[in-house]
């Protein structure tokens, strides 16, 4: 199973199809999907609604199989569930018994492993994601950006290769949003990892990404494939940036393309 | 960076009148010095005391025979006299309640997790027991005399058969109430079956798996009660059927009196419980 592929690359994925088979007949949710990832790359995909987006995040963790063509992390071909992705959902999906700090310790507690050391690191973690102060406190007394910086801190705790978010903001009101955008850019730049990113917003893709993917809607592939030249550390001000505003129209018009708004 | 925001949301509208004094509070009522959790207390006891003062008001002035219907002192009268041998009755059907109530748990809740489990299960089984819950399974009482005598085993597995189905249903929903990606997180993450049922699936169905229980316990009661209407030699149920036998009414009033404090206190266990358990789980 575990075939040794490319080592360079972080992700790829090759004629990657998937069908589901429902009662009313065989449902398109990925045509065919092509693209490699380099490692440490952030990498967006952007799309309307039901592209298939989610779908093809949920093959890349393992978490759906694939029916034609072939996905790998580092190299080796994924055929189950990939223990080192971290993984945000746009539900924070905390559980509500549990305190801040144990919801991060969550995925290592899951396999039986938590040691002094996961403790420790899950400690710098939630100092990272400025929520220390409420380490004890259940996720119904936090905001919902506060939850979702849980949920991140929770992402990186097993410190996984690759990062996969799939809507991780798009509950939030447009403000807390925008300041979780920040914060995740922020972090980010702390930690390098191979990120995919999935989306609906087009400045959020541009702010947070090294790479946007843009996604059509039947067939659902690739239809773009834009770098973002912004360098690094990001801060707000980069959206004055002329070149900001063409990249945005640009990916707007391609979506536009896909769904047909003239 | 997420495009329009809308600048009448900051507009400073409430600023002013937020400053303003708060209006006195309106509706003054005669029970108004009564608040909070007094209030929830004492009203349902007032209500409760004019009820029972109506029933003795109208059996004195109506001079109601105590063989139709005796005032409530005159159950409370029989029911001084008559309560060692009325709680000598209680025990077997407390103990029977009890039975069918912890075998409906232990029965309901592995019944729920196979369900759970196992896809086919789910599918060949949970259809049928949504329909057996449509059934008024009191009807099927008398099969248990006959497949299992007039011992206490027919009474507690009639018990059982009445009150398992609302644990089964409880605790499967809690069971599945579990966001499918966070179920998605324990796979990825690693997690086996077994810690995912401990860690997860057990607790999000703690406040479901309560009602269940709430409503077992009481069809717990009703079952093992019919039981003894049809084959006991003692218990309180048997109690009330030889007392209407007799035209003995207070005595049949002074049995549902020990019946129901045996109840309430049986339902005071698991919501206390429940209190316990949802100070953990709770969300």
């Amino acid at each position: 199973m575990l075939a040794q592929v490319e080592t360079f690359k972080a992700i790829t994925a090759a004629r990657v199809r998937k069908v589901y088979e429902t009662p009313s007949g065989p449902v398109e949710a990925v045509a065919e999907v092509d693209f490699e990832i380099a490692r440490g790359d952030f990498v967006s995909i952007l799309g309307p609604s039901g592209c298939g987006k989610s779908t093809l995040m949920l093959m890349i963790a393992g978490l759906e199989s694939t029916t034609s063509g072939a996905i790998t992390l580092d190299g080796l071909q994924v055929s189950g569930p990939q223990t080192d992705a971290g993984m945000m959902f746009q539900d924070p999906t905390l559980l509500p018994w549990r305190s801040v700090l144990d919801n991060v310790l969550f995925p290592i507690d899951m396999r039986g492993a938590v040691s002094s050391e996961s403790r420790t690191r899950a400690e710098s973690l939630l100092r990272m994601v400025d929520l220390w102060a409420f380490r004890d406190k259940r996720p119904r007394e936090l905001s919902g950006g506060m939850r979702q910086r849980v949920a991140l801190a929770r992402a990186l705790v097993n410190d996984p290769r690759i990062l996969l978010m799939d809507e991780p903001f798009s509950a939030l009101d447009a403000i807390t949003r925008d300041e979780m955008g920040y914060a995740l850019a922020r972090i980010w730049d702390t930690t390098r990892k191979t990120a995919i990113f999935i989306t609906h917003s087009i400045r959020e893709a541009i702010f947070l990404s090294d790479r946007v993917l843009v996604m059509g809607r039947r067939p659902s592939t690739i239809i773009e494939d834009v770098r973002i030249p912004f360098e690094r550390p990001r801060d707000p001000s980069i959206e004055a940036d002329p070149r900001f505003n063409e990249l945005y129209l640009h990916l707007k018009a391609s979506i536009h393309r896909t769904t047909g708004v003239q | 960076m997420n495009g329009i925001v809308n600048n009448s949301d900051l507009a400073p509208t409430s600023a002013a009148s937020a400053r303003a004094p708060l209006p006195a509070p309106s509706r003054p009522s005669r029970l108004g010095v009564l608040r909070g959790q007094a209030r929830l207390v004492v009203l349902p006891v007032i209500a409760a005391a004019l009820v029972i003062t109506g029933w003795e008001a109208v059996v004195r002035i109506k001079q109601i025979p105590n063989t139709l219907l005796p005032a409530p002192s005159a159950v409370a009268i029989r029911l001084t006299e008559t309560l060692p041998f009325l709680l000598g009755q209680a025990v077997p059907t407390t103990l029977e309640t009890i039975a069918s109530f912890l075998i409906s748990m232990v029965l309901g809740i592995s019944l729920a997790v196979l369900i759970c489990k196992s896809r086919l299960m789910r599918d060949a089984l949970y259809p049928n027991i949504v329909l057996f819950q449509l059934i008024p399974k009191i009807a099927l009482a008398p099969l248990f005399i006959v497949w299992l005598g007039i011992g206490s085993t027919s009474r507690i597995t009639f018990g059982v058969f009445i009150s398992f189905f609302p644990v089964v249903v409880a605790t499967l929903t809690g069971l599945m109430s579990v966001d499918r990606d966070l179920l998605r997180l324990c796979k990825a993450v690693g997690a086996d079956e077994s810690r995912i049922y401990a860690k997860v699936r057990f607790p999000a169905a703690v406040p479901h798996l309560f009602s269940g229980l709430k409503i077992a316990i009481t069809f717990a009661m009703i079952g093992v009660i019919v039981g003894e209407f049809i084959t006991a030699q003692a218990g309180l149920g048997y109690m009330i059927l030889f007392a209407a036998s007799q035209a003995e009414m207070t005595l049949i009033f002074a049995s549902i009196v020990v019946l129901c404090v045996i109840g309430l206190v049986l339902y005071g266990i698991i919501v206390m419980a429940e209190a316990l358990a949802l100070k953990k789980y709770g969300a």
